[in-house]
């Protein structure tokens, strides 16, 4: 495995999207990767076909929905937008996934310092 | 909430598949279609911006499969793919399908079958109230082998009074009941019941009222009737509440009517009637009693308290009436005995074994069919369907078998149940409560689902087994076909073996029973005689009137032409002789004991007629009148037990205590034990009296001797004899004496007949298992014995090394199968009459015979392997 690249963990991928259609509104499935690898800075190694399983599992979940639309470039595409529901999520997830940051992060300069 | 939700999206994603099929198709082309164009405006070429996009985008393939998975119920649309596959390959060999589905279909059929005659009979609860706590109360006496002995009123009451464990108990009985309607008199069933057993039973009236205790104390002519009499007498109206009938002489009027169906324990009476249940004197010993236990008290508490209560009763008697026991039995238990019981369970026991093999059998093809299919799935695995795929894939076509089987199998059973009821044991109680219910069903199913397993299953396990790849290479030319699935094979043949032996065992020892059976001798000659019997009318109630009409009648009978001679006696077939006190002078002395015994009036020329031999003394004669000194005569057994070793003839006994006023009998003459509970019971000691002598009863047997083969074609003339002397005398139970000593056997009969059936379809079946695998083996094996016969084998080694084969096999089936047909026997041991559980000769024919078979079936394709011709058989590849 290439050292500087790490796969995407496994469920944040949805974390990632609602946060993406969260700032940046309505979007097609290409954008949103494309969106993500750059936010990450190239650093995620997104396939970007695992993507659409992810939407759709959201979309069931209910917090995103999606309908037919047109890309910058003419084309016919499928445009996912956040709903209500997404929204709260979002923020449930957010104050997680900080505080479980916060705690690892206390963790390994304990760590740190001990060595 | 969430969980709804994503099921009925995926339901709806089910319904639309193909469409979002074609959305996604859609999304994923114009993904690549952006990023390659993003691609080309960085400065690639559109190849290579192609290339890009497919590379950062991952498979195509992979990406759908995962979506679909969690579009929708991945497993349902597998399953419907798998199904219709299933569907497919089993269309393609229809010799394969229709010998497979309609083995497992017969199978399932039969099971149900026999399935729903054990939910009716033995699993389904009684039709009352908490039928657990309701048992039967028996008065017994060990030292008389009294068993199911009836009890007195009086006990009752003592009982009643002193049991903590019953929470209460009544009695019922059946009595002679005459109905006198607009077209003349006819004999019905009548039940005299205390007036507390509806409430205890907890059967409501269908209609009206039950019985009240002021009913039964002020002798109220009130009566309840059944639903099927209110049916069919009088046509189910609602007006019949309040109508009389006249019973027995006296009208009484009908209180309520009782639900379909309803049944006193064993009886099926039309009419109920109400008595008394307080008695100053101890009486006759003539009623069944029925108590409710209080809420968990256990038939075991209930056992011994009553014993305790008995030792006390018994303290109150007298000494000649003492020693008597009470024992409680669960209804259940009573209404189907542990014989019937036993039959049932052994039946459905060898009902399922003809599955097993039937199983086997279609696994055994099933086997056979996936080594040739050992290509596709090659082909399958290739194509990257995992092992679990290919299992689940032919489960799937298994159980899709199993579940045509399975459809098949139970409209056969509904026919098969019809059957039953129509030609079933007619003395199997609750037969007419064999149905196609809800638990039937799910029995038919489970069967089925069982099936579809057990089929699907080896060949499942041999594929998972097998290295997938290398068949395919081999282009065919394989060993033999999978040596895993030989091996099941064979220990499928095996099990066969063992099974069907277990089966023919079982049918051999009953069929040997059934000889036995049949060569009793019941003591007297029931060819050609006609059974009638005879009521006297209510007018009659002078023992004397009736004494005379009987005589009257046999007169006429005895003129009737065809008639050789003709005999009366009360009541021919007794199932449950009463106690007597007896005072018989004795060489020692005269003793007064308790005795179980019958004591009948025959008429003078009854014994001739039945062909009862006479061992000492003379039959009565012309002389023996009323006023002569009263005379008896006496069967073996009863001279046996009272006067052993010493002509009883002289000697004189009475009825009752010895200081008693009854009448003093002499013994005229001794005659042979008759067989009168059965063929299978031993005969009980029995005393005749004259009918010239002593009060008859009000209704009697008439035994007619025709010179006719079918005596029931003298019916006509008979009854217009009767009618010629007294019209108004319900003629009734009119039948061959034949047929009457069949009805005991016809629950052996139909034991017998069911297991052989069952037993014969095992054997040829397991006979076709055998002869399918020798069949194949030679097919597979051809080129081996081309080889072999190149290098020197005879034609003569060949068919022995494949008779060998079948012959190895069906010997450790047969001998696996007598291990357990041996502890077999002994359980089922009861059933069995006149020969043991492990009777030589039964074992010794049937593993002959099922040797012979397993030859015979070995026969054919072994003569095949002979005539292999080398040199064909070397150059096909």
């Amino acid at each position: 495995m290439t050292p500087d690249k790490s796969d995407v963990l496994y469920g944040t991928l949805g974390l990632m999207v609602i946060k993406t259609l969260d700032a940046l509104g309505p979007l097609h499935g290409y954008r949103i990767a494309r969106r993500i690898e750059q936010i990450s800075g190239n650093q995620l190694a997104l396939n970007q076909g695992t993507l659409y399983p992810a939407l759709l599992k959201l979309e069931q979940m209910g917090w995103i929905s999606s309908k037919w639309g047109t890309s910058e470039s003419g084309r016919r595409v499928r445009i996912y937008a956040l709903t209500r529901a997404g929204r709260k999520q979002l923020h449930n997830e957010e104050a997680q996934w900080q505080r479980a940051a916060s705690i690892v992060e206390r963790f390994l300069k304990i760590s740190e310092n001990l060595s | 909430m969430t969980r709804l939700r994503i099921f009925l999206f995926r339901l709806s994603a089910l319904v639309r598949s193909r469409q979002m099929d074609r959305q996604i198709d859609d999304e994923i082309s114009s993904h690549l279609a952006e990023a390659t164009e993003e691609y080309v405006q960085q400065g690639l070429s559109p190849e290579e911006a192609r290339w890009a996009a497919q590379r950062s985008f991952g498979g195509v393939t992979q990406t759908k499969e995962v979506y679909r998975h969690v579009r929708s119920f991945m497993w349902l649309e597998e399953l419907s793919r798998d199904v219709r596959y299933a569907l497919r390959t089993l269309r393609k060999s229809p010799a394969f399908t229709t010998t497979a589905a309609a083995t497992l279909a017969l199978a399932i059929a039969t099971n149900t079958a026999m399935f729903s005659v054990l939910n009716a009979v033995l699993l389904r609860p009684l039709p009352y109230r908490a039928p657990e706590q309701l048992a039967m109360l028996w008065t017994e006496d060990p030292t008389q082998n009294l068993r199911e002995g009836r009890s007195s009123l009086w006990d009752v009451e003592q009982w009643r009074g002193q049991s903590q464990t019953f929470a209460d108990m009544a009695t019922f009985d059946t009595v002679s009941t005459v109905l006198t309607g607009d077209d003349g008199v006819e004999q019905i069933i009548g039940v005299s019941i205390s007036p507390n057993l509806f409430p205890l039973l907890g059967v409501q009236p269908f209609l009206g009222r039950s019985f009240s205790t002021q009913d039964a104390e002020q002798r109220q002519r009130v009566v309840m009737i059944s639903h099927r009499f209110w049916q069919a007498r009088l046509g189910g109206s609602s007006d019949a509440l309040g109508a009389t009938l006249v019973i027995n002489g006296f009208p009484s009027q009908i209180i309520g009517i009782l639900p379909a169906d309803f049944q006193v324990a064993r009886v099926e009476a039309d009419v109920w009637e109400p008595h008394t249940t307080h008695r100053s004197v101890r009486g006759g010993q003539t009623w069944f009693v029925v108590g409710r236990l209080r809420p968990s008290v256990t038939f075991d508490q209930a056992q011994a308290e009553m014993s305790a209560v008995a030792r006390r009763v018994n303290d109150q008697l007298p000494a000649v009436e003492r020693n008597q026991g009470i024992t409680v039995v669960p209804l259940s238990l009573y209404v189907v005995g542990p014989q019937s019981r036993l039959a049932l369970w052994m039946l459905g026991g060898a009902v399922f074994c003809v599955f097993l093999i039937a199983a086997a059998n279609v696994t055994s093809l099933s086997l056979a069919r996936s080594t040739g299919r050992a290509r596709e799935m090659a082909v399958r695995a290739a194509l990257g369907a995992n092992a679990g795929r290919i299992v689940r894939q032919l489960l799937t076509e298994s159980v899709l078998l199993a579940a045509i089987a399975g459809v098949m199998g139970t409209l056969l059973a509904f026919g098969g149940i019809r059957l039953i009821r129509a030609f079933g044991p007619g003395n199997l109680p609750r037969l007419n409560e064999v149905s196609l219910d809800l638990r039937v069903l799910g029995w038919a199913l489970a069967m089925s689902l069982l099936a579809g397993i057990l089929v699907g299953l080896a060949p499942a396990m041999t594929t998972m087994r097998r290295d997938l790849r290398p068949t395919g290479e081999e282009g065919g030319r394989s060993v033999s076909g999978g040596t895993s699935s030989r091996r099941i094979r064979r220990a499928l043949v095996v099990a066969e073996f063992a099974l069907a032996i277990v089966l023919l065992v079982g049918a051999g020892l009953l069929v040997r029973s059934w000889w036995y059976v049949n060569d009793i001798d019941p003591g007297f000659v029931p060819e050609r005689v006609l059974v009638m019997e005879i009521s006297t009318p209510t007018t009659f109630s002078d023992p004397a009137q009736r004494t005379d009409l009987y005589h009257r009648v046999l007169e006429q009978i005895q003129a009737v032409p065809g008639v050789e001679s003709a005999g009366i006696i009360d009541d021919l077939f007794t199932s449950n002789p009463r106690e007597h006190v007896l005072t018989v002078e004795r060489v020692d002395g005269t003793v007064s004991e308790r005795l179980r015994l019958t004591r009948d009036e025959v008429s003078a020329d009854f014994f001739r007629t039945l062909g009862t031999p006479l061992l000492r003394g003379r039959f009565f004669s012309i002389g023996d009148q009323p006023e002569a000194p009263r005379v008896a005569i006496i069967n073996d057994a009863m001279a046996r037990r009272s006067w052993p070793g010493h002509d009883p003839v002289g000697r004189r006994f009475q009825f009752g205590q010895r200081d008693s006023h009854s009448p003093w009998y002499t013994v005229v003459g001794v005659v042979g034990n008759m067989r009168r509970q059965g063929l299978e019971r031993e005969a009980l000691p029995q005393i005749f009296v004259s009918l010239a002598q002593n009060p008859p009863s009000r209704s009697v047997g008439f035994f007619i001797r025709t010179s006719s083969d079918d005596p029931l074609a003298m019916a006509g003339a008979l009854r217009a004899a009767v009618r010629r002397v007294e019209k108004n005398a319900p003629i009734f139970g009119v039948a061959p004496l034949e047929q009457q000593l069949g009805t005991y056997l016809t629950q052996r009969r139909f034991q017998t007949s069911l297991l052989t059936g069952f037993s014969v379809v095992a054997l040829l079946m397991a006979a076709v298992g055998i002869y399918g695998l020798i069949q194949y083996s030679v097919a597979t094996r051809t080129q081996e014995i081309g080889l072999r016969m190149a290098i020197g084998a005879q034609r003569g080694d060949i068919f022995r090394m494949m008779i060998g084969e079948g012959l190895t096999l069906s010997l450790i089936g047969v001998a696996l199968g007598l291990v357990g047909a041996s502890w077999l026997g002994r359980a089922g041991s009861s059933l069995l009459f006149g020969v043991t559980a492990s009777d030589p000769l039964t074992f010794t024919t049937v593993s002959l015979v099922l040797m012979a078979v397993a030859i015979a079936a070995c026969y054919f394709p072994a003569r095949r392997a002979m005539t292999v011709d080398p040199t064909v058989a070397l150059r096909v590849t």
